[in-house]
């Protein structure tokens, strides 16, 4: 059995499966329940000025028979006393000493507040603190949240502050509602972040009532914008983990979040330059101990690689993200139809046909048996066809020996611009 | 016609003027596709221009000169 443990930036954890500051980390009892039901580490419900949140609060994206594929939400940060948790993160630190917690933080950007909010949540014996420069809704319009982390000198400021007095390290929050999340997370490290972890929830409205014409979710029949967060989410999250991975000026070890809800999806985020990963919604849908099924799947999963450590899996994808420009333009794929697995239900033909290159046929085979076949000569390999096919092992993409060098967009335009100056030069001669 | 065969006639015009000694000395894109001028190889030849329309021709016709060499040094084209 492969060893789990990870350590994060210092913080150290018997396995990468932590908890994110949601509504499942708001008591010790809850934390204490996940810890024993096999969670590695939870970041505690915000911590900050004591709010009062509304009903209702969550509402959730159903997409075709499938529960929860997008989840929303209005709450904002903790609405107990900062005694009232860190006597509960106390407790539960003593009774899970190898356990991580983390004390997630949220105050006005002002050097005295979060001063104070460090030392005292780093005498209870925290092992971290994550900043939340993250939530969309409510702490925003108070300039706290994702408005002060939409402003990259304001996350490096605060940063600053919190790593004058902490002792333990520092992890910050990002929010995704910005157009490049590497800018932020650089500001972050320039401020002396140990780490980062994101995403935050998305910005998001997540439906309207066609009958009562009500946002869902909404307060007396009003509704305000909130944050999405759930499976739909995970592109989002892990496309801004890998380009903070891959990052020079980030180079500070990652806790992915968002839309985690199987141990694929923390191998994933793993690959993708993560150290470990947090997860809120998927909690939320089906309870701590999904976690259960997530530590199996990853060490049988480790176990099948032959890789004994967890941590042998981080960032091993990230070279393989780089730029669209530097993808090989010679690289030729095309689809193939396996007619012993085709059950003739169109769908390809009729993509290809509606929305790709229409190249493929319908034709009759020997046994006057109605087949489909691909033209590959005119096949662009966009992977329509498998992508929209319902039969299993239908449709494979095959790669094919183009017998070309590969040739990248960025070569290719060096091509011609070299050719286009020597031209120049001989017109001047 | 198919996609494959606008392509291949491309790719025809493009792959005989090489045989013939023409070597690929700019390429223009613009709106309408890539104006590839071939200059003269040997005697007796003119300076001959390709207007490029599909992105696979497009493609075969930097994959060629990338090939083949780095930017090659000045020709003399006399045009
Ligand atoms: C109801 C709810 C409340 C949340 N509260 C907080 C919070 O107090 N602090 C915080 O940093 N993130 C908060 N989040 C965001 C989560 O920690 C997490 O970043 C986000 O939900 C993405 O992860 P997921 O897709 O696994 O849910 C909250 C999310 C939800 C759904
Ligand atoms: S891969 Fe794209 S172009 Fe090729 S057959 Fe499928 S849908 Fe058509
Ligand atoms: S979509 Fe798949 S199953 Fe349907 S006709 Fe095409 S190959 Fe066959």
């Amino acid at each position: 059995m492969a060893d789990l443990s990870i350590d994060l930036a210092g913080i150290k954890s018997p396995n990468p499966f932590w908890l994110a500051s949601a509504p499942p980390t708001n008591t010790g009892y809850q934390v204490q329940r996940a810890f024993e039901a096999g969670w590695g580490g939870a970041v505690w419900k915000t911590l900050g000025e004591p709010v009062i949140n509304t009903s209702s609060r969550f509402a959730a994206v159903h997409f075709n028979g499938q529960r929860v594929a997008g989840f929303n939400n209005i709450e904002l940060i903790t609405d107990r006393p900062l005694e009232v948790n860190l006597k509960e993160i106390y407790e539960t630190k003593k009774r899970f000493p190898n356990h991580a917690i983390i004390a997630s933080l949220m105050v006005e950007p002002k050097q005295e507040k979060w001063h104070e909010i460090v030392k005292r949540v780093e005498a209870v014996g925290v092992d971290g603190l994550e900043l939340n420069f993250g939530c969309p809704h409510g702490m925003a319009e108070r300039g706290m949240g994702a408005a002060s982390g939409q402003q990259p000198d304001l996350v490096q400021a605060q940063t600053t502050w919190v790593k004058e007095v902490a002792t333990t390290p520092v992890i910050v929050k990002l929010t995704p509602n910005i157009t490049d999340i590497t800018v932020v997370a650089r500001h972050a490290v320039k401020g002396g972040a140990d780490a980062i972890s994101l995403i935050n929830t998305i910005n998001s409205l997540a439906g309207v009532d066609i009958h009562s014409w009500n946002t869902i979710p909404n307060v007396g029949g009003q509704g305000a914008h909130g944050g999405y967060c759930g499976p739909a989410v995970k592109p989002i999250a892990l496309s801004m983990v890998a380009e903070c991975a891959r990052d020079r000026g980030v180079g500070v070890p990652i806790s992915g979040i968002g839309g985690i809800s199987t141990w694929q999806d923390v191998v994933e985020f793993m690959l993708m330059g993560s150290t470990g990963i947090q997860v809120c919604t998927a909690v939320m849908h089906h309870g701590f101990r999904i976690v259960e099924e997530m530590i199996d799947g990853l060490n049988n999963y480790l176990d099948d690689k032959g890789l004994a450590s967890v941590t042998e899996l981080i960032g091993k994808s990230v070279p393989k993200y780089s730029n669209w420009g530097d993808l090989d333009l010679n690289y030729k794929v095309v689809a193939r139809i396996n007619e012993d697995n085709c059950i003739n239900c169109n769908k390809c033909h009729i993509a290809c046909e509606d929305a790709s290159h229409q190249c493929i046929d319908m034709l009759t085979n020997a046994e006057g048996k109605a087949i489909l076949q691909v033209r590959e000569e005119d096949c662009v390999g966009c992977n329509l066809c498998s992508i929209v096919c319902p039969a299993d092992g239908a449709i494979d993409m095959v790669a094919l020996d183009s017998g070309v060098a590969p040739m990248t967009w960025n070569q290719r335009n060096q091509v011609i611009s070299g050719l286009n100056g020597s031209y120049s030069e001989a017109e001047v001669v | 016609m198919s996609a494959f065969d606008e392509f291949d006639q491309e790719r025809q015009a493009i792959d005989t003027l090489l045989e013939q000694g023409y070597q690929v000395i700019s390429i223009a894109e613009d709106l309408d596709g890539a104006r590839v001028t071939f200059a003269p190889g040997g005697p007796g030849q003119s300076p001959v221009e390709l207007l490029l329309l599909t992105a696979d021709a497009r493609k075969h016709v930097t994959t060629v000169v990338f090939a083949g060499s780095k930017p090659a040094a000045p020709i003399e084209t006399g045009i």
